[in-house]
């Protein structure tokens, strides 16, 4: 289980990994390395050339501005789970990246993977479309935004080019205040089913991972106060949602019951 | 014919000794370290992250030596369980594990050295729920693990009495 | 000061010797075995269940730079077993035809592993595919084909019946059946397999590095298999990260290494990965059993009959192939701790188009648990009685030993009734229930599960060697100092430290003046290995009279020497000395300086220097190590998962060596039972692909999966040497049983019953809803 050969480049700044990618058909991105590393020792993904992105600064950045939380692609699991102004302005954020794989794991990998990578059941993609984040992408010919719920496109895949580089994600503040649940059969593992639940004056929504092929947000006018109703509501949200085994289905009105609850808690 | 690859020189920091080493681009760190560098405590079990018998610190944080390229780790502190041994005896955890029996075939214990040194380095009050949860990404299978969160959990009393 | 007692190292709670070396990163694992020129191997596996090859093109391999060689079936055509024993025998390279996924079919030798990947990417293999059969019910009816066109699919069929089972069946008041399903599963020792060759320049022999349980079975088997004379080979093991029965083989790649390093004169180097690992490592587990259970209104039970099946893959594994193991032995300790008397068994095995099954710790034992828990759970709840009181009363008194179980085999004197009864007051089963339905009304299910279990240790003829003896050399050295050597292949179990214990008592040297050596064949005298719980028993047997008759030399020579009686000579602290005149002692060092030196002193009839070899072959054919687990757990009932919060153990492995090993041992086989319960399932695809081939699709238990264990120890000695039980494979026998018991109980008012290892969130949530509808 060994990769096959390519070639490799650091890039100082992006504009180097924009030029790296853009000459090279064959070059991806390599940031945490946390899922394509293992895709390259089974041989699975076999990139030419290697841009690493690890040494540029200003994709490591977690700033406020006016009214979004700005946060670098290369900002890493453990960074999210315990940085200050994350914790305060979208705690829900560094709740779900506590809970990404384990610990080593934690500290390569990198919000700009996750997203990027694109696994069903991976907890940040999801974050991202509950939050109704934007992503930022820089190319060659410039930079262009498109709200997450774009940027999903379905299993494993987005709507990146091959020559770009996601530089961002920026969160609109006020952050939607919501609540988190998973089921794992051990913890560190992807998710069996997650949800994301808003129950915020603004808006009620349910916002699932490992149970469709994308994250999908799902707005309702209001959750019903009896478990009941509310249950019976999430699972026909849930059953509009395509997915391969009935057995989810269950798990997903569970979780996102759980995710209410813990939404009320929120406040 | 040529040769598949080119090599090229890269100076690895590895238990605060520089070491001048060529390497192919898509050798792992684990491999570099392991078979060029000659430290081969640091095991491999998965190359996929999943088992944690790989584990090192770079610049004190415990990451996957497998799932890393050794040009990766130039401009960074790699410390492997070589580095965490005494030049005579063994360090506290170590001593600890000894006397708790939190290893059986030894395979897995490098990695779990290394994670539970980087916790308590970090986390000196950690408690028994801490150590297991910092412990999850390191898969043992002979000891079933209540011996070696023993024997962390010796070492941090052990290291708040001094 | 020579008076002073002799310390005794049996029983003492001794730091490991291994350990230093192990903590430090200084031991040496297979693949840490590097030496200049080394080669290394890949292999080009089949992609396929089931093909036939119509052609090899490996031109292109053998032309990347950096490439040796390229081997396929015509550069090495050994096959393991001639086809006399189970008529088809695996070539260790394809020879025109593929039978599971992942059997090597060209290895690649070249600079390093690498290179080797990417040259067997090149190799072009022309498949045809045709049918799988991966249906063990349908195999046994020779469909939808035959695996081997030469050899029916059964290739295992036994029947036995205790003599009036009919009628005594016929004739019990109650009946029930069930079926039980274990689903593949496999080892994963951490350290992965391996092995490296390369030719003595020196001597001309062949040395293998093997990451084996068994030594010199592994010579024994490259010695036949390629034809060269044992005395030209040399095994060597070095430490070994794991094994758990799984390394106790002899595998295509170990010749294949062999034959490469012999034919390329070059060393010669393969180390499984991950994904060779769960492909190509035996697989065990994967059998279904037909139960009926006849029994009283007591909840007596009076007969069990029993058809046993086990898929056991593409081919019979070498040198045993496990789904004989677990069959018949399952079929031979079905009754478990109880005193059933009617007994009646068919066992089938099958060929497969699937990895062949191995061993994997416990072998027979955790199914043959999970069936007789599971039965004995059946009948209390069929009964409404509570299932222990069901086990007291089925339970073997304790003046029924020795006792003749209802398939012939005879067990040694246990202490089964005590082991549950003590392990129930440990986790508290009275105040379990009162706990258990005040927590079902908040909606939360909680079960206790128990399983009472035998451990057949020491079997004469164990999976890991055919011989049923040990052996042991001492060497008292010059110096004084004790070198030992046996024919082990430990893989953690801590053999240096408990032989050197055993040794340090016989002789009275101190326990830091002896090493143990094992694991080379050169050094090591002819044993078994390290498999079947037999290095405590037999191992340590040998250990024993090795270290007895080395003792007796030593009493002979201070009693010369100090001129006494030889019934008045202690030996102690690396000390001899007249009893009660502590003045009149020689220093054991001293001994050995004359037996080597000042040989004329020597007494007589004695050799010169201090070195034996002593075999040790137990009376008994087997020993039985028995004891209690019993699981406390809890449901989630809406999502399925299962968590094991509470864990007891009260285990009885005869005399102890070192408590502390064996506690280390009972707590990782616990894990391993939690894995077997809930976790762990290799799967294969409608054609026969193997889907779970990576570490995140085969789960093993971590350490938030684990409770803690509370071990209590019960000592009924054997009757062999040392009164010494095997105790390597029974907490993983008992652990699973017990998990499911459990799950079983805390969803009771659900009806549910556990019949399938492992039982995974979806089950639980069917056998949830299931209750529901009814
Ligand atoms: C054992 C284990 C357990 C895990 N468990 C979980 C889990 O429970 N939940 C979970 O969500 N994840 C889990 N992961 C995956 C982990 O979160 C990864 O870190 C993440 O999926 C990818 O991030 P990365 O930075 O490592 O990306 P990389 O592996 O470096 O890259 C992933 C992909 O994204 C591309 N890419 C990366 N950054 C950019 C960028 N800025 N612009 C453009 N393309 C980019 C790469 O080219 C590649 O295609 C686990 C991984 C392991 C090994
Ligand atoms: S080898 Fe790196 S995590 Fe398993
Ligand atoms: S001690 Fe063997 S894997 Fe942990």
């Amino acid at each position: 289980m060994k990769p096959a050969v390519f070639q490799y480049r650091k890039a100082e700044t992006t504009r180097e990994a924009l030029e790296a990618l853009g000459t090279n058909p064959g070059a991806k991105v390599l940031a945490g390395g946390q899922s394509l590393v293992p895709l390259m020792n089974f041989r699975l993904s076999r990139p030419d050339v290697l841009v690493d992105i690890n040494g540029i600064e200003e994709l490591t950045l977690v700033e406020k501005l006016d009214q979004t939380l700005a946060i670098g692609a290369l900002v890493r699991h453990s960074t999210l789970s315990q940085h200050p102004l994350i914790e305060r302005e979208v705690p829900v954020l560094a709740e779900a990246a506590r809970h990404i794989g384990h610990w080593a794991i934690r500290n390569r990998g990198t919000i700009g993977g996750s997203a990027v990578h694109a696994d069903p059941a991976a907890e940040l993609p999801a974050a991202l479309v509950a939050l109704r984040a934007s992503v930022v992408v820089g190319a060659p010919r410039g930079e262009r935004t498109m709200p997450a719920d774009e940027f999903f496109l379905g299993y494993y895949t987005t709507a990146l080019a091959q020559d770009e580089l996601v530089m961002r994600f920026e969160i609109p503040l006020p952050a939607r205040r919501m609540g988190f649940s998973e089921v794992v059969r051990r913890p560190g593992d992807f998710a069996l089913v997650g949800a994301y639940v808003e129950d915020s004056d603004a808006e009620a929504a349910v916002t699932w991972f490992g149970l469709g092929a994308m994250p999908e947000r799902q707005v309702v006018e209001a959750w019903p106060k009896g478990q009941d109703e509310r249950q019976a509501l999430l699972e026909r949200l849930a059953r509009e949602v395509q997915s391969d085994d009935e057995y989810k289905y269950a798990m997903a009105v569970n979780v996102a019951e759980r995710a209410y609850l813990a939404a009320q808690k929120e406040g | 014919m040529a040769a598949v690859e080119d090599r090229i020189s890269i100076q690895l920091q590895v238990n605060g000794r520089q070491h001048q080493v060529e390497v192919a681009p898509r050798w792992t760190l684990a491999d570099v370290l392991r078979h060029q560098i000659g430290l081969t405590g640091t095991h491999i079990g998965c190359e996929q992250g999943v088992c944690g018998a790989c584990t090192v610190l770079l610049d004190g944080e415990p990451v996957r030596s497998c799932l890393m390229f050794a040009v990766q780790a130039q401009g960074h502190h790699v410390t492997t369980v070589e580095g965490v041994t005494p030049e005579t005896g063994l360090s506290p955890l170590q001593e600890s594990f000894r006397d708790h029996h939190a290893l059986q075939c030894g395979y897995c214990t490098p990695g779990m050295l290394l994670t539970a040194q980087a916790l308590l380095d970090r986390n000196p009050t950690a408690d028994e729920g801490a150590v297991r949860e910092a412990l999850t990404g390191n898969l043992c299978r002979c000891t079933g693990y209540q011996f070696i969160v023993d024997a962390v959990l010796a070492a941090r009393d052990q290291g708040r009495d001094e | 000061m020579a008076q002073a007692m002799r310390p005794q190292m049996m029983g003492a709670r001794v730091s490991r010797v291994e350990d230093p070396r192990l903590l430090s990163g200084q031991a040496r694992f297979l693949d840490d075995i590097q030496v200049p020129g080394m080669l290394e191997v890949a292999f080009v596996r089949s992609p396929h269940a089931a093909a036939r090859i119509r052609g090899i093109h490996t031109e292109k391999a053998v032309q990347y730079p950096g490439v040796h060689a390229v081997l396929t079936h015509q550069e090495c055509s050994v096959l393991l077993w001639e086809r006399d024993t189970y008529k088809v025998g695996q070539p260790v390279l394809a020879n025109g035809e593929v039978c599971y996924v992942g059997q090597p079919v060209v290895a690649i030798v070249a600079e390093n592993r690498y290179v080797a990947e990417d040259a067997a990417e090149l190799v072009v293999v022309e498949y045809e595919p045709v049918t799988p059969v991966l249906d063990m019910r349908e195999s046994i009816l020779e469909q939808p084909r035959r695996v081997h066109p030469e050899a029916e699919n059964v290739f295992f069929h036994k029947k036995y019946a205790t003599p009036g089972f009919d009628e005594a069946f016929a004739k019990a008041p109650h009946h029930l059946t069930a079926s039980f399903r274990t689903n593949r599963q496999t080892a994963v020792s951490m350290e992965p397999r391996g092995t490296a060759a390369m030719v003595d320049a020196a001597s001309g022999r062949v040395t293998v590095y093997a990451s084996t349980q068994s030594p010199h079975r592994m010579r024994e088997d490259i010695s036949h298999l390629m034809e060269i004379p044992e005395h030209l080979v040399r095994v060597i093991v070095p430490e070994v990260g794991g094994g758990f029965g799984m390394k106790a083989n002899c595998y295509p790649e170990d010749i294949v290494v062999v034959a490469a390093a012999l034919k390329y004169k070059k060393p010669v180097k393969w180390v499984s990965d991950r994904m060779e690992s769960l492909e190509t490592d035996v697989h065990a587990r994967d059998d279904i059993h037909d139960v009926e259970v006849a029994f009283d209104g007591d909840g007596k039970i009076i007969a069990i009959r029993d058809h046993l099946m086990a898929d056991g893959g593409a081919y019979p594994a070498y040198p045993f192939s496990g789904a004989v193991g677990e069959t018949s032995l399952a079929s031979r300790v079905l009754t478990g701790p109880y005193d059933i008397p009617h007994l009646a068994t068919e066992i089938h095995c099958t060929y497969s188009n699937k990895t062949p099954l191995g061993a994997y710790r416990g072998v027979w034992g955790p199914i043959a648990s999970f069936i007789q828990e599971g039965v004995v759970d059946r009948v209390a709840r069929h009964l409404g009685l509570d299932s222990a009181e069901v086990r007291r009363r089925n339970m073997i008194r304790p003046g029924q030993f020795p006792y003749r179980n209802a398939a012939g085999m005879v067990y040694d004197e246990g202490s089964y009734l005590q082991s549950m009864e003590e392990a129930l007051t440990l986790i508290g089963y009275e105040g379990f229930r009162a706990r258990q339905a005040k927590l079902r009304e908040e909606g939360r299910y909680l079960g206790i599960g128990i399983s009472v279990f035998v451990e057949p240790t020491a079997m004469a003829s164990s999976e890991a060697g055919s011989v049923g003896y040990e052996s042991c050399t001492i060497r008292i050295e010059p110096s004084g100092k004790v070198t030992a050597a046996l024919g082990l292949g430990p893989s953690g179990q801590g053999h240096e430290t408990t032989m050197a214990q055993i040794i340090a008592d016989q002789l009275g040297v101190r326990f830091e003046d002896i090493v143990i050596l094992h694991g080379d064949t050169d050094s090591a005298p002819f044993g078994g290995g390290t498999g079947g719980s037999r290095s405590g028993p037999i191992g340590g047997g040998a250990a024993l009279v090795a270290g007895r008759q080395m003792r007796e030399r030593l009493v002979k020579y201070a009693a010369s020497l100090l001129e006494a009686g030889e019934e008045d000579i202690e030996l102690g602290n690396g000390q001899a000395w007249v009893a009660g005149v502590p003045d009149r002692s020689i220093a054991i060092r001293t001994i050995a300086e004359t037996a080597y030196t000042n040989v004329r002193k020597i007494p007589e009839g004695l050799p010169i220097g201090l070195e034996l070899t002593a075999r040790y072959l137990p009376k008994r054919p087997v020993t039985f190590s028995n004891g209690t687990h019993i699981a406390e757990v809890e449901v989630d009932i809406h999502t399925g998962v299962v968590e094991v919060t509470r864990y007891a153990v009260v285990n009885d492995c005869g005399t102890l060596i070192n408590p502390t090993i064996v506690e280390g041992q009972i707590h990782g086989g616990v894990a391993q039972g939690i894995g077997s319960a809930i976790l762990e399932a290799l799967h294969y695809d409608e054609d026969g692909q193997l889907v779970t081939t990576s570490l995140l699709d085969y789960l093993l238990p971590e350490s938030t999966d684990v409770p803690r264990i509370d071990v209590r120890h019960l000592e009924t000695p054997s009757e062999g040497e040392g009164g010494i039980k095997g105790m390597g494979e029974g907490s993983l026998i008992a652990a699973p049983a017990a998990i499911v018991n459990a799950i079983s109980d805390a969803l009771t008012p659900f009806d549910g019953m556990v019949d399938t290892l492992p039982v995974t969130p979806p089950m639980v949530l069917q056998m949830v809803s299931g209750g529901r509808t009814r």
